[in-house]
């Protein structure tokens, strides 16, 4: 920052030093924002291709393009606190759409629904919660510190994000009887 | 403890990371011909108040959670030493966070609003050991403590706000009272008899956003009766209390009051209170409600004596001593409110100032010092508006974001500190100037006025985001 005068002010918790260790931090937490979001896109991406019913799945490959989309986005937060993506963590996220595709289909057929489709919806829930919530938080972080362009660019991501987790629970629970009782696909 | 602070040679300041508010310069704030600006503290979170010490240093409270309640920031009681230039942690507060404080006989008593319940805190400024003083006043919602100030007769005055923000616990704001607070609601400071008007509106916490209907004095979702009796109770919602300082001896003075986040006595013995304006918005929406300044008139009798609080008409008169459902108060957004008390006790006041709406008066300090000058007079801190959010009138847009000098003599009034263009300095690019003033006092030696600037606030027609670490102290001397 520069400065100009004789007497000045106080600053606390301003130096370059410290903040260039909180931007190190809020770079360490959105490599958690990028393995949740892709996670969350690579799994609907995944489950749109196993539905047959055509609204279901269409509106699950909407929800899927616009993960991607919203995925690009973290790249501008790293930017606005001059920090640099790394890949490792999408990786991690290929690695961890497998893991959560297996936990959704061992736990729903353990509950009586054998056929992958619904089980593999109802798994979509808990992962985009989890990015829902990794974005909120790094909102948040943008909002202690003053970065108005970082906190003020999540918020329509947020907002969206709720607005499929409504739909992906719709889904869930209006074809919970067929998968279930009836043991049918989606 | 320490805070890490480090001082610059500079009056203005530009560049700083915080990119909402990238630049504090005093040179962009008006005061009257013959005061000088500066600015002492930059990078404080959500500042909510401050007080002096006999020694001349200055507490300032960081409010924690505060408005939103979100992002929750350290809720730090911190102690600055203007002529050394320094900053030290004195005590965290819980969630919630501190909102008031004022020094006494060694110590220092802090008003937290905390969660279903506001209480006092009295620290000890040698041992810093915390002790609570008062516990229970009926919060969880969306208003303030007020005070606690000192009177001249040695006791301890505070206050609560209203739990509900229009006279009903509503879904106003999800994240600030249902959320958080599902159960909270008004307490009432005497027996009323309810009309059984209640409010219908969606439940956000359902499993689907269902029509549900709420009774005031009830927490949300839950009716009421017409003719049905709610018991006033000492600890209540919108009330203001004297008690001795250990909190023995609570008396209720007065209820009915919205917002009472600044208290402060006067030369002249009077004790006057702050108080905001209700919100045209959502399925009880109130228009055109001036803010307002009141004398509390209980003051004046004899500790432990006072049987009937005064009563300043929340939920259903307007600072303007007119009904909330008056064609004047008619909202253009939201829901026209309906009267909830039968027969309400009479309306003390009237206000000794009223202030545009949506101002949104704050703390604040009378002047004692003929050295400063404008002694007598009432420097009163407007936070500023929250409009779009809570008035679709463009004219709200504007007001506050100054200190007011307020005569309570004559109730004439002029800004006494303020920008060169109306708003927040964050509104016009470029600018250094002054954001939200939330509370103002002078220096012991009344040579200058101490004005804490709460930050950035960004608003919109459906939320608003505070931003951290940029608060600003100001001081204001005469040259």
């Amino acid at each position: 920052m520069s400065t100009a005068g004789t007497s000045g002010p106080v600053l606390v918790e301003l130096d370059e030093e410290l903040w260039s260790d909180w931007r190190d931090r809020i770079a360490a937490w959105l490599g958690n924002v990028t393995m949740t979001q892709s996670t969350f896109r690579r799994m609907a991406g995944d489950t749109a291709e196993k539905i047959s019913e055509p609204h279901i799945k269409r509106y699950l490959t909407e929800i899927a393009e616009e993960a991607g989309r919203h995925e690009q986005k973290i790249d501008d937060l790293y930017r606005i606190i001059g920090r640099q993506a790394s890949g490792g963590r999408r990786l991690g996220a290929a690695a961890m759409s497998r893991v959560q595709q297996v936990m959704g289909q061992l736990v729903g057929k353990a509950g009586g629904a054998p056929r992958a489709e619904w089980n593999l919806l109802r798994q979509l829930l808990p992962v985009n919660l989890d990015s829902i919530g990794a974005f909120s938080t790094a909102q948040q972080l943008g909002l202690a510190l003053g970065l108005h362009e970082f906190a003020e660019s999540i918020f329509p991501i947020v907002r969206r994000k709720e607005e499929h987790q409504l739909l992906i629970m719709e889904f869930m629970l209006e074809m919970g009887p067929q998968a279930i009782l009836y043991r049918g696909g989606v | 403890m320490s805070v890490r602070t480090a001082q610059i040679a500079a009056r203005a300041v530009e560049r700083l990371p915080t990119l909402v508010r990238p630049k504090v310069d005093p040179g962009d704030v008006v005061v009257p011909d013959g005061y000088a600006v500066e600015a002492c503290v930059l990078g404080l979170s959500f500042p909510t108040g401050m007080g002096f010490a006999d020694d001349g240093s200055l507490f300032v409270l960081e409010g924690g959670s505060t408005w939103p309640t979100r992002p929750y920031l350290p809720a730090r009681i911190l102690r600055f030493h203007p002529e050394k230039g320094r900053i030290e942690q004195f005590a965290t507060e819980v969630l919630g966070g501190p909102r008031g404080v004022a020094y006494r006989d060694g110590a220092i008593y802090v008003s937290v609003k905390g969660g279903y319940f506001t209480h006092i805190d009295r620290y000890d400024l040698v041992t810093r050991e915390r002790e609570t003083v008062v516990d229970g006043l009926p919060n969880g919602g969306w208003h303030e403590p007020g005070g606690p100030v000192f009177g001249p007769d040695g006791l301890m005055y505070f206050a609560q706000g209203s739990v509900s923000q229009n006279g009903v616990a509503l879904p106003q704001g999800f994240t600030v009272d249902l959320a958080k607070h599902p159960r909270a609601h008004d307490v009432p400071g005497q027996d009323v008899t309810l009309t059984g008007n209640d409010v219908w509106s969606r439940d956000p916490i359902a499993p689907f956003p269902f029509l549900t209907r709420t009774g005031a004095f009830k927490p949300f979702g839950e009716p009421s009766q017409p003719g049905e009796v709610v018991r006033g109770q000492l600890k209540c919602s919108s009330g203001l209390w004297r008690s001795r300082p250990d909190g023995s001896g609570l008396e209720l003075l007065a209820w009915g009051l919205r917002n009472p986040y600044g208290m402060v006595f006067g030369e002249d013995g009077e004790l006057y209170v702050s108080d905001n304006d209700y919100e045209e918005k959502g399925e009880r929406a109130i228009a055109m409600d001036p803010d307002r300044l009141w004398r509390i008139g209980n003051v004046h009798r004899p500790h432990g004596s006072v049987e009937t609080p005064e009563w300043y008409g929340f939920p259903d008169f307007a600072g303007d001593g007119l009904p909330v459902w008056h064609d004047k108060h008619r909202p253009t957004k939201g829901q026209a409110a309906e009267p909830l008390i039968e027969n309400p006790p009479p309306m003390a006041g009237p206000a000794v100032y009223l202030a545009p709406p949506h101002s949104c008066m704050t703390k604040m300090d009378f002047c004692r010092s003929d050295e400063f000058g404008h002694r007598g007079l009432l420097f009163q801190c407007q936070w500023g508006t929250l409009a779009p959010l809570n008035s679709p009138r463009p004219e709200d847009l504007t007001h506050g974001f100054n200190v007011t000098c307020v005569d309570v003599k004559s109730s004439e009034a002029f800004p006494f500190m303020h920008n060169p263009q109306p708003g927040p300095a964050s509104r016009h690019p470029g600018r250094g100037g002054i954001e939200r003033p939330v509370d103002c006092k002078f220096s012991p030696d009344g040579q200058s006025l101490y004005v804490l600037d709460f930050g950035v606030v960004k608003v919109t027609e459906g939320y608003l985001l505070s931003y951290g670490h940029t608060g600003v102290l100001w001081r204001v001397t005469r040259r």
